[in-house]
């Protein structure tokens, strides 16, 4: 039944358009353009369940705290940027801002220095140990970062890593380079060895190699980490929950956490519009890096 | 021509000769010129990356099983070896099954809606040729989210005064639900919260498996008569299955061993409705402060971890998926 000769194929009278040649497409019977409008359900279905708690965000963020109860309707009735305001007058948002900004580009940056040589050694060189070792990097990746909680605590306590920002630049970088040479191993390991030989014979060095061959090849490879790497560590919880104790150590999504325990009435719009704000960053370069995250996302699927 | 290329390509992958045919080298990697060649050059480029993930992984996993065996009486005194005396003190506790019945629930929940969405929106976006760009943009926006914001956007949504949902539903003329506070009712949110989240990977994970199904195969059903059910059913749902497969045994990963969504959402409440094994283990070793206990927690979400990955890396190995 699923496999049928071309010939008969062409013969039979009730599909008239069969590709003869591959790349066309299936023209649909009138009963299946029925089935396409139909598909719009679906499709508006996914744009609701994934906009839908932004929108709702938005407007809880452009209201007061007496109106988020009072206002009957779903938009808000008179907008105002009063909880925004209120965000940016808080002494700890602009610390935990920076912290996240610093953590965040010092993670990419120590991942991508670390990554590339490690996977250059195990893609291009042959060494004794090179099977293990690279087993040994990657296989870490299925460690989730729950498990790291109270050992990476304790051992931080012990070292005297707890509470200071740099030692969460350490842990997500560990987290992140099993799934960054994972991926600059498969990358490099699609570069034709030619392109190197030749630059070889006409007498670069291994350092000019890279430099000039390979990183400039492997761009889409490192944007992609950069983009994981980033998005990590700027939203990465389990861990900088209990790796930094004082407030002016936080980060963002620890912030808008501790946002949320302080007593009495909740304060939504100020949340509304702390955890939209940790995300504004993302939106402004969300098209151009788009491409990337989808990468990432199923390249990363391990985290 | 497009019939005869489906019949010969599962022929290729057969892997048809493979004890027979030497050891083949390594794609990339050089064997005859003087590049590679260097005797420590390695070892020093992979030194770093291996010292991290050490460090940061491979110990504080391993220092954390072992010390699950220890304890100590009080937070002054010595550590001592107690074997799987911590185990026992939890297996003793109604909490800890209580804890573990709520994540199987949760768990399973999130693999019931996450699979069931993540078909759904695979298969509409796969069939269309338009905006698939713009959708797929709007697809992928929950992952840009932290656990934390994701949290905070839902208890507004869910909200029992003002929450839209019970807005939308008093328009309709019916009495709101108090979501966050009855207990059913508060798992339901946190299990919706946490597949929102974890969507994204489930819709591409499918949808990369819908666009590598060859066509010819669907055409060959076409022409044969078969309806458009009859051909997802029989057709791209087995052919899908190593993908459906892998989303699955990743989401059951990420709900288990996932925190964020549920400790921002709920914090395990209310009356410890919500309270899954991970909160259980935060509260273990944070608030009661047994952390010698709350590693023996941590061991056993391990140990059911690691026997998802199992099966993950059985299927697909047996699948011949690329990791």
């Amino acid at each position: 039944m699923t496999t049928a000769s071309p010939t008969t194929a062409i013969e039979r009278p009730l599909v008239t358009e069969l590709p003869l040649p591959r790349k066309r497409k299936v023209r649909f019977t009138v009963r299946s353009r029925l089935v396409q409008v139909l598909l719009w359900i679906p499709l508006i279905a996914l744009v609701l369940w994934t906009i839908a708690p932004f929108f709702v965000t938005v407007v809880a963020s452009l209201q007061t705290r007496g109106e988020v109860f009072a206002n009957p309707g779903i938009l808000p009735a008179n907008p105002t940027f009063d909880s925004y305001v209120k965000v940016f007058e808080m002494p700890t948002f602009w610390s935990s801002l920076g912290n996240s900004l610093f953590v965040g580009v010092a993670t990419t940056i120590l991942t991508i220095a670390i990554a590339v040589p490690a996977a250059y050694a195990f893609a291009r060189f042959n060494f004794r140990g090179r099977a293990f070792l690279l087993l040994f990097t990657l296989l870490p990746r299925l460690v989730p970062n729950l498990a790291l909680m109270v050992p990476l605590y304790r051992l931080a306590v012990q070292t005297g890593a707890l509470d200071k920002i740099f030692t969460l630049v350490i842990v997500y970088t560990g987290m992140l380079l099993p799934l960054a040479v994972f991926l600059l191993v498969g990358f490099y390991r699609k570069i034709p060895l030619e392109l190197e030989e030749a630059a070889s014979i006409d007498g670069a060095s291994m350092w000019q190699r890279i430099r000039y061959v390979v990183l400039p090849l492997s761009i889409p490879a490192l944007i992609t980490i950069a983009v994981l790497a980033f998005r990590e560590a700027w939203n990465e919880f389990t861990l900088v929950l209990v790796l930094m104790t004082s407030a002016e150590n936080r980060t963002l999504p620890f912030e808008l956490f501790s946002l949320e325990g302080t007593e009495g009435i909740p304060d939504y719009p100020t949340q509304a519009a702390l955890a939209l704000l940790t995300v504004i960053p993302f939106i402004l370069v969300y098209m151009r890096i788009e491409r990337y995250v989808v990468q990432g996302i199923t390249a990363g699927s391990g985290k | 021509m497009s019939a005869t290329s489906a019949v010969t390509k599962p022929l290729k992958t057969n892997g048809l000769g493979r004890t027979a045919k030497p050891r083949k080298p390594t794609p990339g990697v050089s064997d005859s010129s003087a590049i590679g060649r260097n005797k420590w050059l390695p070892y020093l480029f992979s030194a770093p990356s291996i010292i991290f993930v050490s460090v940061i992984l491979a110990y504080p996993v391993v220092w954390g099983i072992v010390q699950s065996l220890f304890r100590r009486e009080k937070l002054a005194s010595p550590l001592e070896f107690v074997g799987f005396e911590n185990y026992l003190v939890l297996f003793s506790k109604p909490t800890f099954w209580d804890s573990l019945s709520k994540t199987g629930i949760f768990v399973f929940g999130c693999l019931i809606l996450g699979t069931a969405l993540g078909l759904i929106f695979a298969f509409a976006l796969n069939r269309t040729l338009g905006a698939l760009r713009f959708l797929r943009a709007v697809t992928i926006a929950p992952y840009i989210v932290s656990s934390v914001a994701a949290a905070v956007m839902f208890r507004i949504f869910f909200n029992g005064d003002f929450g839209t949902l019970n807005r939308v539903i008093q328009f309709f003329g019916f009495d709101g639900l108090p979501w966050l506070s009855n207990t059913t009712l508060a798992m339901i949110v946190v299990i919706v919260a946490q597949v929102w989240t974890d969507l994204p990977l489930t819709i591409l994970l499918v949808l990369a498996g819908l666009q590598a199904i060859d066509k010819s195969y669907l055409e060959a059903a076409l022409v044969d008569g078969a309806s458009s059910f009859q051909r997802a059913r029989l057709i791209t749902l087995p052919l899908l299955s190593p993908q459906i497969a892998m989303s699955i045994i990743w989401q059951s990963y990420s709900t288990l061993t996932g925190i964020g969504v549920v400790l921002a959402l709920t914090g395990g409440g209310p009356l410890r409705a919500t309270q899954i094994l991970p909160i259980e283990m935060y509260n273990t070793a944070f608030v009661s402060l047994q952390q010698n206990e709350a590693l023996a927690i941590g061991t056993i979400i391990l140990i059911l971890n690691s026997l998802l990955t199992l099966i993950y890396l059985r299927l697909s190995s047996g699948y011949g998926v690329e990791d």
